[in-house]
């Protein structure tokens, strides 16, 4: 698991969270909520709303939590938000690889990025068959990702204390941690360039050691979720969308292992969170195969969610997508408009209004404002 | 057109067929250039098949290895065939953002579609565009970007090009994930390339060539 945040700690949640909460159930389980339910996702650019360098934010997650807290509050009646606190050095759990991070190995204003180099040799795919996933992570670790381990460490300590925090403010902290794709984890520390080479030059060795970490992974996923409770868990998807590789390829390498884990979590009483970035058109329809009114689709503007709609409606709650290029680049008008397209033609039945992906960090406040209000015909 | 046995294995994901044709041809006595035509006509069939929604960007990058591998015993060859190239282009990732995957992917399938590349790399400070422009006499440059924060960045190297009295004499492509139509008429580009294919689309259109 590359994120986790553990379960809420706190008293009871007041009505307002009670009130959000059923919004967006009702929302996920294909209903008409009152009004459509916001969940957004945001890091820097809750960083520039409130003057913090990024350096800080990434350097403690109790800055993070209050970042993101604080961004919330001068967005307004916002219900949910995806992640109560954040600390990107734990990305490198999900893709093997090391982060750099502003305020160490790059300017206190700088995005953070991922150091993406060979690091898994095409041998490893033998040596994580024979040794087994968790001991061959283990080693891999030690090697190169004790920073992100302990990122991990910290926020399973911290972060409960920041959900019952939003929770006792009203708000929905949606998801408690990922589950995360063997095709995301290879890639990341192969490189993309390797690891597509890989698919076609020894796809049974790279099948052999997907199959080898889902063997743990399985265990993993449901022990978690039975530890924290029926959340959001995300099962996202990066660099698995369709856009990137033929049907024969996804077919084999993506989706039997997307739809298992996606599966899990639902079986074992979590929400699956589908954070699919990229295009999922051609593809769209195989979700069809997940379960019924439990999923949540969202999208980062690249799909296209309208078609996404006739398809899915009814069958999965959609969430999303005022693109960032448009929270960046465009107007209040034109965020408005895109909007009242979003709530009438993917709303406002199985539907939240969210940015794509995550709010950019430069898009403009006015913007991601009209967004929020955007729900209540503003 | 019809493909060479080696198009053909190029076209058709094949890379001990295409490397071991090459070294046959060579030590037959054929011209590199000739051979080398044959390889830049299978990468031109992947990209019709890309286009036509039969390939994807994971055919892409393997055909481009293979590529890269079977042209590798011509380079010696053809290092003074630059001039023989269709057109030139300096690309490379727009200052403030260090992600190389997708430039590279367009390096390699705008080369092994016979266009000269100039790869400046990654962050590319402004004036660097100005340089290599300048140096190679290139006509086309081509930004990518995978952040939203450097669409300031990439309006600003366009607008270098313009200051330093170039901006008439390229063509400007932009691509990359966050790229729009409209992020591309912000950063005042001429063309907004959805893939690196798109990207060989139009700078063949723009240097009039088949």
């Amino acid at each position: 698991m590359a994120d986790t945040q553990g379960p809420p700690q706190g008293p009871p949640p007041p009505p307002l969270f009670l009130e959000r909460m059923g919004r967006l159930q009702t929302a996920i389980h294909c209903g008409t909520p009152d009004r459509a339910p916001l969940s957004l996702v945001m890091d820097t650019f809750a960083c520039n709303v409130l003057g913090v360098k990024y350096s800080e934010f990434c350097a403690d997650l109790d800055v993070s939590g209050q970042t993101m807290l604080g961004a919330l509050e001068k967005l307004g009646d916002v219900d949910s938000m995806q992640w109560a606190s954040y600390a990107p050095a734990i990305l490198g759990m999900l893709w093997l690889a090391p982060m750099k991070l502003p305020g160490r190995e790059l300017p206190d204003d700088a995005l953070w990025q991922l150091d993406e180099q060979v690091r898994i040799q095409a041998e490893d795919y033998d040596r994580i068959v024979e040794m087994g996933w968790g001991p061959w992570f283990g080693q891999y670790i030690g090697r190169y990702l004790g920073e992100a381990a302990a990122a991990a460490a910290e926020m399973q300590q911290k972060a409960p204390r920041w959900v019952g925090e939003f929770i006792g403010r009203g708000y929905v902290p949606f998801s408690a941690a990922t589950v995360d794709h063997p095709y995301e984890h290879l890639c990341g520390g192969r490189t993309i360039q390797e690891f597509t080479m890989d698919l076609f030059m020894r796809p049974d060795k790279v099948e052999a050691a997907m199959q080898a970490i889902m063997v743990e992974k399985r265990e993993q996923a449901r022990q978690m979720i039975r530890a924290i409770g029926p959340f959001g868990y995300w099962v996202g998807s990066w660099r698995t969308a369709p856009q990137f590789l033929s049907p024969k390829l996804w077919d084999r390498f993506v989706w039997p292992y997307m739809k298992e884990l996606v599966e899990i979590v639902a079986e074992e009483g979590g929400i699956p969170m589908l954070h699919y970035d990229a295009c999922w058109d051609r593809e769209i329809g195989r979700l069809l195969e997940l379960p019924a009114r439990t999923c949540v689709l969202a999208t980062d503007g690249q799909t296209d969610l309208f078609r996404a709609k006739k398809i899915l409606g009814g069958h999965m709650c959609l969430m999303g997508d005022v693109p960032p290029a448009m929270l960046t680049l465009g107007t209040v008008d034109e965020v408005k408009a895109y909007c009242d397209r979003l709530l009438t033609e993917v709303g406002p039945d199985g539907f939240i209004m969210a940015m794509g992906c995550a709010i950019p960090p430069n898009a403009k406040f006015e913007n991601v404002k009209a967004m929020v209000d955007s729900v209540r015909g503003g | 057109m019809t493909l060479s046995p080696l198009g053909q294995a190029v076209d058709q994901l094949q890379p001990d067929a295409a490397v071991g044709l090459v070294h046959e041809k060579l030590a037959a006595g054929e011209a590199p250039l000739a051979i080398l035509e044959e390889l830049q006509a299978g990468m031109g069939a992947v990209g019709e098949r890309f286009e036509a929604g039969e390939y994807y960007l994971s055919e892409l990058i393997f055909a481009g290895a293979i590529f890269k591998q079977a042209s590798a015993p011509l380079q010696e060859a053809l290092a003074d065939a630059s001039a023989d190239a269709d057109g030139i282009i300096v690309l490379g990732t727009v200052k403030g953002d260090i992600h190389e995957f997708g430039k590279n992917i367009a390096g390699t399938v705008l080369s092994s579609n016979g266009i000269k590349v100039v790869d400046l790399g990654v962050d590319v400070a402004h004036e660097k565009w100005v340089e290599a422009v300048s140096e190679s006499g290139a006509t086309l440059v081509g930004m990518s970007a995978l952040l939203t924060t450097v669409f300031d960045d990439m309006r600003e190297a366009v607008a270098t090009l313009e200051r330093a009295g170039l901006r008439d004499k390229v063509t400007v492509l932009v691509g990359g994930g966050p790229m729009t139509e409209e992020a591309a008429a912000y950063v005042g580009a001429d063309h907004y390339c959805k893939t690196a294919q798109d990207g060989v689309v139009i700078a063949k259109r723009v240097l009039g060539v088949s």
